[in-house]
């Protein structure tokens, strides 16, 4: 089975009022179908850098890309315009903050008709509107009828996330990258949001690069992670074997930041 | 809604009653008066006194501020010296005309600025943007009185494919037009600028790219709309603006709209001409005003008229 992301020896330079910064400084890993790979690490690592770098979403006149990074067959590295065939196509983006991510002047109803005709063309309105209310039931979207006329100011963050969910769905993507999907909402909200694409990932055999800060977020949903680390990869493999026995030091200090709920004794 | 509106009209009433009243007593205490303009130069102290009973002027400026309210309230303005006849209906004969040259320089500057300003921010920072921004900018800096009397020296005389002066036929229109959509284009250009490039690089917009939206439909259906609201601000305030009469513009190309009425007005110290065309440009301006603010809502679900609101 070939990978649906093959990524070799990727250096991201970005250019800053500081210099030139080497945000990510070569990286090797491949995400199968069906997986889940997490890139985990802290602010300023360069994992939301990856992930932006990879669907050519950094302006190009300040970032410099070099390396490989195959995407269904295309070199998206060398063949920067390759990626806008792939957009909404092969690969989607759940983004990090979803009460920034959708155009304030637009219904849910127009943002996803638009999506679904523009990836089957032909479709008429109503049928696009049919199709987006569907979209909006997968993820769950309680009265989908009635969102689909709602501005996004109106909706809650977490109702937010679920429609961008659903715009990344559209095209039925092979891969979902999703950069923090969750560091923006309420620890309730998360939990919902983790499951649905667990669910959706079930379903379709959809591959998932995920981004995150968050250990918890990582152990529940990755197959494999990479430990990333100013730029670099300091520890990869398997989730549980990274969580319960880590070989780097940086690991093993980003095991013992968790917050721990420790039962003390109380005298009596 | 509807009280929001009750409440601005109220307001505007206020405000034009306010603006009338300042001018009422401005031009009182301007030297200069209208009998002596009335009278010519060989008149005597007693003619003077005579016209001054006539048309009121006699009294204390209270007692003709009072006079002119009590009037005002029965919807009469008074009437022109120099016209005989009622100030408001000379002002509104002429309404048309400024009004004609306001939308044409508006839509002229909308035309030109609009696709500039996103052409701009598509190359923000370059040598071509510099470039437009130079052009521009001389095009603001040039006085409207020089620029008008260059374009009719090219435009009417060197090459004589357009009308000098007046407005009998449309191509009349063209040059004063342009002399103000001139002074209008680069303000209006750079906020369109300001606004794409802030639209273009924001998060929402990544996103849609991410999902696959095309490029032309990022600029034109995604930054442009959401850039809406301050340009067609900035449009209708110069639209309001222009409604008190362009008074350069109307003098040099002989127009006959409410700028080149007032300054007849203002020579002739005809006084309730000008408290007429102050009352009704100054109501005309807030209504236009007001109808932009009624617009918001339609450009901006964000946004709910007489209500405080979270950005």
């Amino acid at each position: 089975m070939s990978s649906v992301l093959e990524v070799e020896d990727l250096q991201i330079e970005l250019i800053t009022e500081h210099g030139v910064v080497r945000a990510v400084d070569g990286i090797s890993l491949h995400v199968d179908p069906g997986e889940t790979v997490t890139l985990i690490g802290e602010s300023g690592s360069g994992k939301s850098t990856t992930a932006m770098g990879l669907l050519r979403l950094l302006p190009p006149d300040l970032a410099v890309l070099s390396g490989r990074a195959v995407l269904a067959g295309h070199d998206v590295i060398a063949d920067p315009a390759a990626i806008s065939g792939l957009r909404g196509r092969v690969v989607g983006l759940i983004p990090q903050d979803p009460m920034t991510a959708l155009s304030p002047v637009h219904t849910v109803g127009r943002r996803l008709t638009e999506l679904v005709r523009l990836r089957l063309g032909g479709t008429s309105r109503h049928q696009a509107r049919l199709m987006a209310r569907e979209l909006l039931e997968r993820v769950h979207v309680p009265d989908p009828e009635r969102v689909l006329d709602h501005y996004p100011h109106q909706l809650s963050g977490g109702l937010q996330q679920r429609v961008l969910i659903a715009c990344a769905l559209v095209g039925e993507p092979e891969l979902l990258v999703a950069d923090e999907p969750t560091s923006a909402l309420d620890v309730t909200v998360q939990a919902g949001v983790l499951d649905l694409l667990m669910e959706l990932q079930e379903r379709t055999g959809v591959a998932i690069l995920m981004i995150t800060h968050d250990l918890g977020v990582a152990r529940l949903v990755s197959d494999r992670v990479h430990v990333m680390r100013a730029g670099r990869f300091v520890e990869s493999g398997d989730v549980e074997r990274v969580v319960t026995a880590p070989t780097h030091p940086y690991s093993k200090q980003l095991l013992a930041a968790v917050p721990r709920l420790v039962h003390k004794e109380t005298p009596a | 809604m509807i009280t929001y509106v009750l409440k601005r009209l109220g307001q505007s009433a206020f405000v034009v009653l306010l603006t009338v009243s300042t001018v009422f007593v401005l031009i009182r205490m301007a030297p200069g008066d209208p009998a002596t303009a009335l009278a010519g130069p060989n008149a005597t102290a007693a003619d003077l006194a005579k016209i001054r009973t006539q048309l009121g002027l006699d009294g204390s400026i209270l007692s003709q501020y009072l006079t002119f309210l009590e009037r005002l309230f029965t919807g009469d303005l008074g009437t022109s010296y120099s016209f005989r006849a009622p100030a408001f209906d000379v002002v509104i004969d002429r309404l048309p005309y400024t009004i004609t040259l306001a939308l044409a320089a508006v839509a002229l500057t909308a035309v030109i600025a609009l696709p500039l300003g996103i052409w701009m921010s598509r190359r923000a920072d370059t040598g071509r943007e510099m470039g437009a921004n130079i052009v521009t900018i001389a095009a603001q800096s040039m006085p409207e009185f020089w620029s008008g009397i260059m374009l009719l020296t090219v435009f009417s005389v060197l090459l004589p494919v357009l009308p000098s002066s007046g407005f009998t036929t449309w191509p009349g229109l063209v040059l004063p037009a342009t002399t103000i959509a001139l002074l209008q284009v680069a303000l209006i250009s750079r906020l369109v600028r300001r606004e794409m490039v802030s639209n273009l690089t924001s998060p929402y917009l990544t996103v849609a790219r991410a999902h696959g939206i095309p490029e032309r439909r990022l600029v034109w259906g995604y930054a442009l709309t959401n850039s809406a609201i301050p340009v067609l601000t900035a449009l209708g305030t110069r639209f309001a603006a222009m409604l008190n009469g362009v008074v350069v513009v109307e003098v040099v190309f002989n127009w006959p709209g409410v700028g080149s009425l007032v300054v007849r007005a203002l020579e002739t110290r005809d006084y309730p001409l000008i408290q007429a065309t102050v009352l009704v440009t100054a109501a005309l301006a807030i209504l236009v005003q007001l109808l932009i603010d009624l617009m918001y809502p339609l450009l901006d679900p964000r946004i709910r008229l007489g209500k405080a609101t979270a950005r």
